[in-house]
């Protein structure tokens, strides 16, 4: 079937199977950004925008995303960089697998709600898993990040 | 997932007669679990159009739409402001808000799911479920019929009123499916609930009896709770354990509602 969608404000038209999800489709199209993690909604490292709102595009099917926005971290270059700084300022950019998701989340987070306590920015991050981290350097290049410390 | 063909329906008369036609057609919730399930599915039907996506203050009940999703529901005002907004509070503890905002109520209703959250925290209030084709059900009633009611869940009606409420989620890290769920509400009458043992949640009848006949020793309760309680073993832990936790969150629970 037919799937017709904005992906980074590209008009995209793709061809799917009725079963496709979303992070599959990307990466077939070559959004290799998306990451693969757990593919079973559990680890966050295939995040996406979907009409600004971040979801796991590992369950999110593709017919789903029609006539809809689709972000990826290449919509949101500028800011990646400048919070990819604070990370690896406090220690907190190992091996990248999922910085990508992490800057959508954190994006995501920043819009919805601009001055978040250190609870409301644990709470919005627990569905994105790090296995380099200790989340704790994160944490901090977040908080920081988003006080423009 | 492998599904033969997506359709995403521009009526109620089109997605009954698609169920219908065949018994692997299957209503798209959010997806999530038909995806963990590797599921066959020969047509998936979508009621994305239907306008399920509200919460809605409806004077007596608040009304949700079954393709609201949880964080829609979460951050709902309708629903904060409801019963100290422990429903608000009770979803906002399942996963990721990335997984929520896929993760719809209908979904989370309809599949009866033994580790549910939302399923434990609306059974402590009255919820009245709405199917098409025109047939009603208490949550309640619901989750006691055995399988699966073969029309389409469209709505979740929550009866509103003064009510303290308290939601407790034993997990054993903060993205594992609980080991067990408590929640309580105090209107006019208590209701006492337990959830992911690892069955569905049920009401505990024969404690709330005690409670709404006046009984006030809230240790007497919670043993009561735990006599009546049918638990069973997981991968996770023991029944005999989730009988220790309900012990203590249903005491606690009690004395949190009479604050």
């Amino acid at each position: 079937m037919l799937v017709k969608f904005v992906l980074n404000g590209v008009n995209k038209e793709v061809n799917v199977k009725p079963g496709d999800y979303l992070l599959d489709t990307l990466r077939s199209i070559g959004v290799k950004s998306v990451k693969k993690g757990c593919d079973g909604s559990s680890c966050g490292a295939c995040t996406v925008l979907v009409d600004d709102k971040p979801v796991l595009s590992c369950s999110v099917l593709t017919a789903r995303v029609n006539g809809k926005h689709v972000d990826t971290v290449e919509t949101i270059q500028e800011e990646a960089a400048k919070l990819s700084e604070y990370f690896s300022r406090e220690g907190a950019d190992q091996c990248g697998f999922c910085n990508a998701a992490f800057a959508l989340m954190v994006h995501a987070l920043k819009k919805e709600n601009p001055n978040p306590s250190d609870e409301e920015i644990s709470n919005y991050l627990v569905g994105n898993l790090c296995r380099c981290t200790g989340y704790k350097s994160q944490q901090k290049a977040v908080q920081k990040y988003l006080r423009g410390e | 997932m492998k599904a033969n063909s997506f359709v995403s329906v521009g009526s109620w008369q089109e997605a009954y007669k698609l169920l219908k036609a065949s018994p692997k057609n299957k209503i798209l919730g959010g997806g999530l679990w038909l995806k963990k399930g590797n599921a066959q599915v020969d047509t998936l039907i979508d009621l994305s159009r239907l306008n399920l996506n509200k919460i809605e203050d409806k004077d007596s009940f608040i009304e949700i739409g079954s393709m609201v999703t949880q964080r829609e529901l979460e951050v709902s005002p309708i629903i904060k402001s409801f019963a100290g907004g422990v429903i608000s509070e009770a979803v906002s503890k399942i996963m990721g808000p990335n997984f929520r905002n896929i993760a719809t109520v209908g979904g989370s209703i309809y599949g009866k799911y033994g580790f549910s959250d939302l399923i434990t925290v609306l059974l402590a209030f009255d919820v009245e479920l709405q199917f098409y084709p025109a047939k009603k059900m208490s949550l309640d009633e619901y989750l006691k019929t055995p399988g699966f009611y073969d029309g389409i869940l469209t709505h979740a009606r929550i009866k509103k009123g003064d009510a303290k409420a308290f939601f407790k989620k034993v997990c054993i890290t903060s993205l594992d499916y609980p080991i067990l769920n408590v929640a309580i509400s105090k209107a006019k009458t208590y209701k006492v609930v337990v959830g992911s043992r690892p069955l569905v949640a049920t009401t505990l009848d024969k404690t709330m009896e005690y409670l709404n006949n006046g009984g006030t020793d809230f240790k007497k309760a919670a043993e009561i709770a735990v006599e009546e309680l049918k638990v069973g073993d997981s991968m996770a832990t023991k029944g005999e354990y989730r009988k220790q936790l309900a012990k203590v969150y249903v005491e606690r629970g009690l004395e949190e509602v009479n604050k």
